[in-house]
């Protein structure tokens, strides 16, 4: 915890010598600049991050508006300006690439282009990014809410290839080439609990969902906790999470009822399991609208899921990087 | 008033004069706070540079007396420690100290919300901005 305190609290410095020499404004910057460059990489190794600050930086910094003479001519103490309340409504949308991968058999990968942020937070209800919910406690301590949201392990299922094959997904040979579709899934809405908790120890996420569309009528219970730091601009968060699935819930997206099996997909049931993920994010705030994020994810599936004959990889990989704008 | 500023700087190119030749850079530009940072203490770098010799004055929000004027000089710099958690301008004048020949904002950005529900769902799968 020493180490983070001190951390946080190293300042921006600058060379400040005399400027004995013939400089220009410009070449003076450029030193200034390779300092803070030094004093960066020794702070966060995200070279990415970095090259991106050059140039944003020196570009905002030099800033000769129009002077407001009325109000700045006389020099006068300006009082701090009140805060003015949050609008209920947050977008931003960041551009970039990044991709998730798909474990299913005979299937691509998910491109990441674009990722939009929308939410809408009233007294008590909100929406947040595809969750509707209605919050019934909300103290110092902790945030309950009721929510509904829409399952995410339908997405596999709309990036899948039909082939012709001549080997089963078990791999054994066929007697002749056999038209090889992946069985698709629908999406489930579903409702349930939250309770969300930060302080200074962290961010902590305690989440209950069960299927309310009569799609796969299992239920999820999920634990996330997160940490984040904060240097000025830079930000890092990394983060990790639990998730049991029921039986119902596995089995419906992972198993092979006996309706979808044939000669090159054998049937499975999937039992309940739990899946792991881990979670990097870092972030550099180029201005007051513009930042630069790189996040990664790993989720490691159950063996129960990933047992599957219609998985071949038990390992999802997701990440993005991309220049994200908050319009408020 | 932002929008006189933007009116401004759109027809600034137009009234260029020569005391628009003075150029004023602060570094940093940006404070970011949150909860566990309430204010930044930082050390800014205020560099100028004029087309012309003369006597400049930097000022800021924070007094009614410059920081520092040069006489005589065409560029000079300043080194100003300060804590900050609202928004602020440094800005040059020349001879008349009425006249601001160059503005420049520091600016805050609060990280935190007064929502704790938006601070504490901020986490969802690509949750990066």
């Amino acid at each position: 915890m020493q180490a983070l305190y001190i951390f946080r609290q190293i300042p921006y410095t600058f060379n400040n010598g005399p400027a004995a020499s013939p400089e220009t404004l410009d070449s003076r910057w450029s030193e200034g600049e390779s300092n803070m460059t030094s004093m960066i990489v020794r702070v966060v190794a995200a070279l990415l991050i970095l090259i991106t600050s050059h140039s944003s930086v020196a570009g905002e910094a030099q800033n000769n508006q129009a002077p407001d003479q009325a109000s700045q001519a006389s020099g006068s103490s300006v009082p701090s300006p009140p805060v003015p309340p949050d609008s209920r409504w947050q977008l931003g949308i960041a551009l970039g690439y990044g991709l998730r991968t798909n474990p299913l058999v005979q299937s691509d990968d998910i491109p990441i282009i674009v990722d939009i942020d929308i939410s809408w937070f009233g007294d008590r209800f909100f929406f947040d990014n595809g969750d509707l919910g209605f919050t019934f406690l909300d103290n110092e301590f902790v945030t309950t809410s009721l929510v509904g949201r829409v399952n995410s392990d339908r997405v596999f299922f709309g990036r899948t290839n039909t082939r012709f094959v001549t080997v089963d997904l078990a791999g054994a040979p066929l007697a002749s080439a056999f038209e090889l579709s992946i069985p698709d899934r629908d999406y489930a809405g579903e409702l349930g609990i939250e309770l969300l908790a930060d302080g200074s120890w962290g961010q902590l996420q305690l989440t209950g969902f069960h299927d309310v569309s009569g799609t796969h009528e299992g239920f999820e219970i999920e634990f996330d906790y997160g940490y984040g730091w904060r240097n000025q601009r830079f930000y890092i968060e990394p983060s990790f999470g639990l998730s049991f699935k029921s039986e119902e819930m596995n089995d419906y997206y992972w198993g092979v009822p006996a309706d979808e099996t044939n000669v090159a997909i054998p049937g499975y049931t999937a039992d309940a399991g739990v899946n792991v993920r881990a979670r990097l994010q870092l972030s550099y705030q180029i201005s007051k609208n513009w930042l630069f994020s790189f996040v990664g994810e790993v989720e490691r599936m159950s063996d129960e899921a990933a047992g599957s004959p219609i998985v071949e990889e038990q390992n999802v990989f997701g990440y993005f990087a991309g220049f994200g704008y908050r319009f408020n | 008033m932002r929008h006189l500023l933007i009116c401004l700087l759109v027809l600034l190119p137009v009234f260029a004069t020569a005391e628009d030749e003075v150029q004023l850079k602060v570094r940093p530009v940006l404070c970011i706070i949150d909860e566990r940072t309430p204010s930044c203490q930082m050390s800014f770098l205020v560099l100028w540079e004029s087309a012309e010799t003369g006597y400049y004055c930097l000022y800021n929000d924070f007094g009614e007396s410059p920081l520092r004027c040069w006489t005589e000089q065409r560029s000079g710099e300043l080194n100003d420690e300060r804590t900050v958690d609202t928004e602020f301008s440094y800005w040059m004048t020349g001879d008349d100290t009425e006249s601001p020949l160059a503005v420049v904002a520091v600016e805050v950005l609060r990280m935190d919300t007064d929502d704790r529900r938006r601070k504490r769902r901020s986490r969802h799968v690509w949750d990066i901005l």
